[in-house]
């Protein structure tokens, strides 16, 4: 494959289209939406973890001034199960099945009524007689059932256990990280309509396609029927790759009232419906040689799991590529709690790489060799498992780069050997090695006769910049100015596209989109290939190319002609075509790189309060081709945050009697703040990656990645205390 | 949510009267604690809410040594007064400490001191177990999540925190809190204000129903003392204390002649350590006295797991406050 090459406007740091319109208040999320005869839901949830219903008396709510409906388990009509989802399994299972509760915060009933006061005011009169039973709670607990392998992803090359038994040097330790939750700053929220049989949401969703898909299987009408809008979305996390129960709830209600239907979560809510990180737990085990030569790892990362939902784990998926090592063996174990499902949360395999970003870091003390050298001597050349090249790859890159603006060379290796003033100096760091995804995407471009382009895909932009990007590469491949090219997004009538998850779409689309401007230069010529007044009639596609509003030829640009003057002459409106990825590693002859990164951390503890600042982060990233570096810094500054929250404030808890969230608020689930994000450097190094037709890899969630290990690092170079547990409070430090 | 009247008076009797005679009405100012107990947590349920904006409570007047700071005052006002910063520094340090700009400038001072326990089991009413909301029922957290709870006056019944910054510099000071209630005026030292859990968490101070607060009196330092507050947490800003210590030294020839000290983060009401500024007075200011403090003002504290580590972490804010107020060193 070749890339996109000399080029004017990619990797410009173009602002974003749609910040005027998000800045002003303009841009529509689905909470803003509203219809004449607008009608609200709220949903009550179960106060218990497991057991069942006993009864329902809805009598007083139903008797509520403005009430249009109660319904619960006893007066649903059945739903279908949602679909198999590519890439995330089994869809969480419909609502209102039956009285079985299996998680506090379960949704058993959803109450609609003229305004949303009205609804709040009767959700809390739904009496509800529950029979309890014993929930089973905690990642540790021997009577939750365990999944082995679930799916399939475990890695296996070489021997490790014999490897491990013959090492010269052996470590062996175990890793808790806590759950955490996504907590877009958008409330997640539906509308939803019935046109007769055609359903029309618009939904908090990263992906339109596969909530159409949801939803027509789960209502049973055919996908046509089904329409799924969402222009913009107030952040995602991968809280909204999933169709939740509350979605599905919102549609049943508007087909039951015949109104249309707006549920909006309160914040609370957002913790019990929308997925979280699961809690984990791995043991490591390396071995390795004096000279600091990896010989085996064994990982095995346990993550906890809904009572009957399902969520692919990530756990140890990068375990097997990061480094140069003959045998390796992952293991995925899956725990079964009274728990709302987990689910994907931006940078899925931070935690694995927690685990063995700290494990080198202890090995280079154990061994005494600098922790970034020891990383390059098990550098992995080439795809440690496949034995192929690398489509990309400049991790040595990373680390030299990365090292240089850190000024790691001033670190004095002798822990708690660095001060200023009453604070402990620790200096950390971490290699990242990320999983690479292009997803099969498709888009449509077309031009008008004004000379403008107009895209068209199911594409989502959940605040990273994809109407920007789009609207950058379309103007670059079609030759136009960014004013010119209008994208539109959000809406599964669309043409299908991935979701905006799993750091995938900006490249999927992009490819799209080439692929799409190819095309619709090819149909251009074939507009011409009768035209004699035409100077590219009979031409093919490879003698041109598109500039200032004309297609000209390579070698001769005074050669040419606009679009507008082809399509006036032809007397057309516009002239469309379709484009498409479908990605084949298979036969490449290359393995498809993700991202790759560096991160160094400097840390400030004050070692008798336990007090533990970040002082700056510096972050070298290889993406490959980078389509506007100013959005590109800000995925990585807003995800390097999130990874700080991760590694040092969030943290789910889960009441270990009744299941309860016990802090699902933004007053007592702490997020970072201002004042603990320090000076962020970003810095991006590398190619264009070959396998990637616009040579860029997904970068919205290797941010995250590493920052944990850096810091606990660091912490230890400070401190002496190695943590092993996430996140770092006061109390683990004292 | 239920629905409940609203009725927004502008004198002070007439507030008084209307609150005292309804037992389910209750004052409205900043309304950033009361707001979420009723809308968003709904755990108060109210027939009516008095909003006392309008009355004239608001604003700060210095006497020869006090400040009689209006209880409607808002935080952010009371951080800025120019007397604050130059006699009574801590208090100022407590304030900017507390919330966030947006919050202290809507919170009143009158309602810092009456802000009701952020215990998480508290303010969710699908928790059956909570003796402060329904006494008699038991106490989810001593069994649950624990950790920005109390050690200190806390007991099975409840260990709920008062989790103020402000009042734990006011308390150090002897602040006075002037009442006004149907039958008259009264004075109570913020001190004797707060009544421990005991077996009546639900009772949390001395103010009958319908009683106003009109006014705190806070008595400024000596112009020689030194003072600051410490507040340790997780996150750098925005936070609840897990532990913190107010303190005012004065001190002669290195001997400590004058010392307050207060602690929060650590008590079901605002802690004033008595004992511990016994033993300061007249002692050395040394590191081994300021231990000593330490170790006395936290004697006899009640943990359950989550909050075990405050006991040693308490005692640190006070020895660090103390050698930083002082200038002695570690
Ligand atoms: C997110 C968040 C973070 C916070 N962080 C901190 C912090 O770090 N440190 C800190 O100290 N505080 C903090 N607070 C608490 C905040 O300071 C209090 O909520 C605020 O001071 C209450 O004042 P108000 O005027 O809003 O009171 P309101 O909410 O209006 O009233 C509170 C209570 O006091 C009663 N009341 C109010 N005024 C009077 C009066 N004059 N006489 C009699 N009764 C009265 C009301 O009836 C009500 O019961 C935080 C609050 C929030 C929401
Ligand atoms: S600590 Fe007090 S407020 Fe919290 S649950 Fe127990 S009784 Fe209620």
């Amino acid at each position: 494959m070749t890339v996109v090459t000399a080029n004017k406007l990619l990797g410009d740091p173009v602002d974003r289209v749609d910040g005027p319109l998000k800045v002003t208040g303009a841009a529509p999320y689905p909470s803003d939406v509203t219809y004449p005869g607008l009608v609200h839901a709220v949903l009550v949830q179960s106060t218990i973890a497991a057991g069942t219903i006993r009864s329902i008396d809805a009598a007083d709510a139903e008797a509520a001034p403005g009430v249009l409906a109660v319904i619960t388990h006893e007066n649903a009509p059945a739903l279908a199960e949602g679909p198999m989802t590519p890439l995330l399994g089994p869809a969480p299972p419909s609502p209102l099945k039956d009285n079985r509760i299996l998680h506090h915060g379960q949704h058993v009933a959803i109450v609609v009524a003229e305004t949303l006061e009205q609804a709040t005011a009767a959700a809390r009169l739904v009496r509800i007689d529950y029979e309890e039973t014993a929930p089973v709670l905690g990642i540790d607990n021997p009577e939750a059932a365990v999944l082995r392998n679930p799916w399939g992803l475990e890695t296996q090359r070489g021997d490790a256990a014999a490897a491990l038994a013959s090492a010269e040097v052996v470590y062996d330790e175990t890793f808790a990280i806590a759950a955490g939750t996504n907590n877009p700053l958008g409330l997640f929220a539906t509308v939803a309509r019935w046109e007769g049989d055609r359903l029309i949401v618009h939904e908090s969703t990263q992906w339109p396609t596969m909530a159409r898909q949801t939803l027509a299987t789960v209502f049973n009408v055919p996908e046509n029927d089904v329409q799924v809008l969402v222009p913009y979305l107030g952040g995602g996390f991968g809280a909204g790759l999933r169709t939740w129960p509350h979605a599905i709830l919102t549609a049943l209600a508007a087909r039951l009232v015949d109104r249309p239907v707006k549920l909006v979560l309160t914040r609370p809510q957002m913790f019990t419906s929308v997925g979280h990180r699961a809690e984990t737990t791995q043991r490591l085990r390396l071995g390795a040689t004096r000279a600091g030569r990896l010989v085996a790892i064994d990982h095995v990362g346990t993550s906890t799991l809904g009572a009957e939902a399902a969520n692919m784990e990530f756990i140890s998926i990068e375990t097997g590529a990061a480094y140069a090592c003959p045998n390796v063996a992952t293991h995925d174990r899956q725990v079964r709690l009274n728990i709302p499902s987990p689910g994907w949360m931006r940078g899925p395999g931070s935690e694995g790489n927690f685990a063995i970003e700290s494990a080198l870091d202890e090995l280079s003390y154990t061994l005494g060799i600098d922790p970034l050298e020891l990383r390059l001597r098990n550098y992995a050349e080439v795809h440690p498992q496949s034995g192929l090249p690398w489509s990309s790859k400049a991790l040595r890159e990373c680390y030299r780069v990365g090292a240089e603006r850190f000024g790691w060379t001033r670190r004095t290796p002798e822990i708690g050997s660095m001060r200023e003033g009453n604070w402990l100096v620790g200096y950390g760091m971490a290699g990242v090695t990320f999983g690479g995804a292009q997803l099969p995407c498709q888009v449509r471009v077309s031009i008008r006769r004004d000379g403008s382009a107009h895209v068209r895909s199911a594409a989502t932009d959940i605040g990273t910049g994809t109407y920007t990007v789009a609207t950058q590469l379309a103007a670059e491949l079609l030759g136009l100015d960014i004013g010119q090219v209008r994208v539109e997004i959000g809406d599964s009538d669309l043409a299908p596209a991935p979701p905006s998850g799993g750091s995938s779409l900006a490249t999927s689309l992009g490819g799209a989109i080439r692929d799409a401007a190819g095309n619709l230069l090819r149909a251009f010529l074939n507009v011409l290939a009768e035209d004699h007044r035409s100077p590219l009639q009979g031409r093919r596609r490879d003698d041109v190319t598109a500039a200032d509003g004309r297609i000209h030829l390579v070698d001769d640009p005074s050669v040419g002609e606009t679009y507008s003057d082809i399509l006036a002459r032809h007397e057309l409106d516009e002239l469309a075509a379709d484009g498409e990825i479908n990605p084949q590693a298979d036969g490449a002859g290359m393995a498809p790189s993700g991202p790759f990164a560096a991160r160094f951390a400097e840390v400030r503890i004050d070692a008798e309060l336990g007090l533990l600042r970040v002082a700056r982060i510096v972050s070298a990233v290889d993406a490959g081709r980078i389509l506007n570096e100013k959005l590109a810094r800000s995925q990585i500054i807003g995800a390097t945050v999130m990874g700080i929250g991760m590694t040092m404030l969030e943290e789910t808890i889960f009441d270990p009697g009744s299941g309860r969230i016990a802090n699902a608020t933004f007053g007592d689930y702490l997020i970072p703040v201002n004042a603990d994000v320090p000076d962020l450097d970003v810095v991006f190094v590398g190619e264009p990656d070959r396998f990637s037709p616009i040579g860029s890899k997904g970068l919205g969630e290797v941010g995250i990645v590493g920052v944990s290990a850096a810091i606990a690092n660091a912490v230890y170079h400070a401190t002496g205390r190695r943590i092993r547990s996430l996140p770092i409070t006061i109390d683990q430090l004292l | 949510m239920n629905a409940f009247e609203y009725v927004r008076p502008d004198d002070v009797a007439g507030a008084v009267t209307m609150v005292s005679r309804d037992p389910h009405a209750s004052y409205l100012a900043g309304g950033t604690t009361l707001l979420d107990l009723v809308l968003k947590d709904g755990v108060v349920e109210l027939g009516r809410v008095v909003d006392i904006t309008r009355l004239p409570l608001r604003g700060i007047s210095r006497g020869d040594d006090t400040l009689r700071v209006g209880a409607l005052t808002t935080m952010e006002e009371l951080a800025a007064d120019p007397t604050v910063t130059e006699r009574l520094p801590f208090v100022r340090e407590a304030l900017l400490l507390g919330a966030s700009p947006q919050l202290r400038n809507m919170a009143t001072v009158g309602g810092n001191i009456l802000q009701r326990t952020r215990c998480r089991y508290f303010r969710d009413p699908t928790v059956a177990a909570c003796n402060k909301r329904a006494p008699g029922s038991g106490c989810a957290a001593v069994t649950g999540v624990a950790r920005m709870h109390a050690i200190l006056g806390a007991r099975a019944a409840c260990i709920a925190l008062h989790a103020s910054d402000l009042c734990v510099p006011l308390v150090a000071l002897d602040a006075v809190v002037h009442i006004q209630g149907v039958g008259g005026k009264r004075s109570v030292p913020l001190t004797e204000f707060y009544v421990l859990p005991g077996d009546r968490p639900d009772i949390e101070n001395v103010l009958q129903h319908g009683e106003l607060i009109t006014e705190v009196e806070v008595p400024l330092l000596p112009v020689n003392a030194r003072s600051g507050y410490l507040k340790v947490r997780d996150r750098a800003s925005y936070e609840f204390a897990l532990t913190s210590a107010a303190a005012a030294l004065l001190i002669e020839d290195g001997t400590i002649a004058r010392a307050r000290l207060a602690l929060g983060g650590v008590g079901t009401i605002p802690r004033r350590a008595r004992e511990a500024e016994e033993l300061l007075n007249g002692a050395p200011a040394v590191n081994q006295t300021f231990r000593a403090a330490a170790e006395v003002a936290l004697r006899d504290p009640f943990t359950v797991s989550g909050t075990a580590f405050k006991v040693e972490l308490a005692k640190r804010t006070i020895v660090r406050i103390l050698q930083t107020v002082s200038g002695v060193q570690s």
